[in-house]
């Protein structure tokens, strides 16, 4: 289970700080919702570890989050944009999420091939993000996330701006990693992507 | 979880203690040179300063020409930026760009060569002014010795300035073309903002690189009344073996420096003191009408003949002797002495460049990872400090604390190499800072939460990045210790003499004709090394696993 307790932070000139809380199961998908500089995407960098609270804790499986560093954490990340590293083609951004330095085993570079197929992109994989549509980006993004295995999903408007063809493909991938146990914190303007995905709601 | 793959080296201790150990080694090799003079001399008292007319005459020379070429230097710059700022497209514009640049790394012993072709007794200009404007003229001197330091120094600055004009807002370009700005109000609305910042910087650069100037004193100096500090130094230690008053001028060199750096950062030394690779372009109005562009054809013209005049003498002078230069009187042989100055430059060059490059990266990956200001403050210290100390000091110093052991020519070689490397590295790095910190910050949360960090963060998102800057960081610190005629003077053995100084001796015995097929040949050097890194620097292969036909890692800032 992901607990968030009292978890308090604010920017410097920011007059009265943020307070989460909430938990979710594995399997489970909680959607965070508010309006625009409500502290959706501070939450997400507070889990994910990019930024560091004043009070409060995180706990996974019982155990604190709060001193791990983001690469210690069970986290994963899916933002609106900026999920892709320009100069590396697409296999390498999905490669970085099997192994931090590219050393893929063959079955790791069968993982890529198959995960390009399963998202309508076979034969993309030598292409550099900067050829990709916003849409084909964000299943690459997404693609990396599944393949790294990682029990917590985070998803900070990942369907934000896509045509319908690609939100929906992409929910349908979200509601498979969901049923194979994955919790996802989805944060979402959008009632439908809630509706669909979210099993509950945390209002900030 | 990523944990069962951790990276080499990604511990921040990794990143941390090697650039602090070489930016402490750094301040206490300078400290202990000048120590070492120091202790080793009778130190004058502090009044010899205000009572020695030497001593005042060196300083004050030292401080008006230094003064007066930063001065001519800014009021060639300012025009000319502007100019090319303006007029974005035209033939020959990045090859006059990258001629900016090279004034850098350009040997000075070499200019001078060339100046003196033009602007000396028996030069182009200096015939057509006598005769025909009925001017009299005279290089030697302070008129020498500012001209070749405008000659050096307005083309980086207006290079520099260029690229701070180009990067205004590009918001207020839109707005500035849109409402028709004329050239006055263009300038005050949109340029200037864009190059104050710079200023102070840029002025403390060519100050700093005036106040210091060696090579160019030495040739151009013409007498006691025309010595700066450098020169005064070289003459304390070589000539007069009063290694006291040495250590007296290096200290007024380092307190006179060390302030105007402390003014300069104190007003931002945040811009990028070198240029920009990126050529950009925009247009505005006062650039457009046929007056405007006749009147900044004019402007051009001129500034292309005073840069390329003097590179044209070289290539004239030496072509015809190259040759004889080579082989001599049809010898099939090279010549010996030639050969074994250029071999000996690049055991010298290649080092100091390599040894430069990495001290630099070391450095920036602590000033990055450093937590505490402390920290930071001695690596920005030991970035300039090569700025303001004097190489000849430092080398000295060194020279006599190592003295029991430091005794035959190579290991004079060694300190030399050492102290090439030293001096490149402000200038390397200014050019890696830029790309070192060019991951953004989405990039750089993405890497953390994927773990790639340590080897695999430089392998995977640096090193694409840094190929470029990394290969013309290593070709200027290469090029600075090749063109050197400071430490090697010092320190060479006139017996065993790298490229500036067998040109120096060819000068000196007026061997003119040898003299100007070694510059040539020390010019022709550079450019293909800085060629060879160029090609090193470009992608053999593509990073990751991106196909051949995929557009290349973009271009970083700074570069």
């Amino acid at each position: 289970m992901l607990e968030v307790k009292n978890l308090v932070f604010a920017y410097p000139d920011q007059e009265a700080p943020w307070n989460f809380q909430f938990s979710v199961v594995p399997g489970q998908c909680i959607a965070i919702h508010g309006a625009s500089g409500s502290g959706k995407s501070t939450l997400m960098n507070l889990l994910a570890g990019f930024l560091e609270p004043q009070s409060g804790d995180i706990l996974w499986q019982g155990q604190s989050l709060r001193h791990r560093a983001p690469w210690q954490r069970p986290m994963t990340s899916v933002f609106q944009e900026h999920n892709l590293f320009e100069h590396l083609s697409v296999e390498a951004n999905i490669g970085l999420g099997i192994h931090p330095g590219l050393k893929l085993t063959p079955e790791g570079q069968q993982a890529i091939e198959h995960g390009l197929q399963s998202v309508g992109l076979a034969g993309f994989g030598k292409r550099l993000p900067g050829d990709l549509s916003g849409g084909q980006r964000q299943r690459v993004a997404l693609l990396r996330t599944i393949l790294r295995q990682q029990p917590v999903m985070l998803l900070d408007e990942p369907l934000t701006g896509l045509d319908s063809d690609t939100r929906d493909l992409l929910r349908q991938l979200l509601l498979e990693q969901k049923a194979l146990g994955s919790l996802i914190v989805l944060a979402s303007h959008d009632e439908e992507d809630r509706r669909i995905l979210a099993d509950s709601v945390c209002s900030l | 979880m990523n944990l069962r793959h951790s990276a080499p080296f990604s511990r921040p201790a990794w990143r941390l203690w090697p650039g602090l150990a070489i930016a402490g080694a750094l301040l206490v090799l300078a400290m202990a040179g000048l120590g070492a003079l120091v202790w080793e001399a009778s130190l004058p008292g502090l009044s010899e300063l205000w009572r020695s007319r030497y001593l005042r005459t060196v300083i004050t020379f030292t401080v008006w020409q230094a003064f007066l070429s930063v001065v001519l230097s800014l009021l060639v710059a300012i025009p000319v930026a502007r100019v090319l700022a303006r007029q974005p497209v035209f033939p020959g514009r990045i090859v006059l760009l990258r001629l900016m640049e090279l004034s850098l790394v350009l040997p000075s012993i070499v200019a001078v060569s060339g100046l003196v072709s033009v602007y000396g007794r028996q030069g182009w200009l200096t015939g057509f002014a006598n005769n025909w404007l009925g001017a009299s003229w005279n290089l030697y001197g302070i008129n020498g010795i500012v001209l070749a330091h405008v000659f050096f120094n307005a083309p980086l600055a207006a290079r520099i300035l260029l690229q701070a004009i180009e990067s205004a807002p590009a918001s207020q370009l839109r707005v500035a073309a849109q409402l028709g700005l004329g050239r006055w109000w263009y300038w005050r609305a949109v340029e200037w903002p864009a190059v104050k910042p710079v200023m102070p910087g840029l002025a403390a650069l060519v100050f700093t690189l005036c106040f210091t100037s060696f090579a160019i004193v030495m040739t151009l100096g013409g007498g006691p009344a025309a010595t700066t500090i450098e020169v005064a130094i070289y003459q304390s230690l070589r000539f007069e073996f009063d290694a006291g008053q040495a250590a007296l001028l290096a200290m007024v060199q380092l307190v006179i420096c060390g302030f105007l750096w402390w003014l300069a950062a104190r007003h931002g030394l945040t811009a990028s003191l070198l240029p920009d690779r990126r050529v950009a372009s925009h247009r505005n109005k006062a650039g457009s009408s046929l007056w405007a562009r006749l009147g900044d054809g004019a402007v051009l013209g001129v500034f292309v003949q005073f840069l390329a005049a003097p590179l044209m003498a070289i290539l004239l002078r030496g072509l015809p002797g190259m040759g004889s230069a080579f082989f001599p009187k049809g010898s099939f042989s090279v010549n010996p002495a030639l050969l074994d100055a250029t071999l000996r430059s690049l055991a010298i060059a290649l080092p100091a460049g390599l040894m430069s490059v990495s001290a630099a990266l070391l450095i920036l990956a602590c000033g990055t990872t450093a937590s505490r200001p402390a920290m930071t403050r001695l690596t920005d210290v030991a970035a300039y400090l090569p700025l303001m100390v004097p190489p000849l000091v430092l080398g000295t110093g060194l020279f006599l604390l190592f003295r029991p052991s430091l005794g035959n020519s190579c290991e004079g070689l060694i300190l030399v190499t050492l102290i090439n490397a030293m001096m490149a590295l402000p200038f390397v790095l200014q050019m890696l800072r830029g790309p070192m910190g060019s991951l953004d910050s989405a990039s750089r949360h993405q890497a953390d939460q994927l773990g790639v960090l340590g080897w695999y963060r430089w392998r995977w998102l640096h090193w694409p990045r840094m190929r470029r800057p990394l290969a013309l960081a290593m070709a200027y610190g290469t090029g600075l210790s090749l063109g050197d005629f400071g430490v090697i003077a010092l320190f060479g053995s006139p017996g065993q003499p790298t490229l500036p100084v067998l040109l120096y001796q060819q000068l000196g015995s007026y061997r003119i004709d040898a003299a100007a097929a070694t510059g040539l040949w020390l010019v022709l050097l550079l450019l293909m090394l800085f060629s060879l890194f160029s090609r090193l620097g470009s992608p053999l292969f593509n990073a990751g696993l991106a196909s051949k036909s995929s557009r290349t890692v973009p271009e970083p800032e700074h570069a």
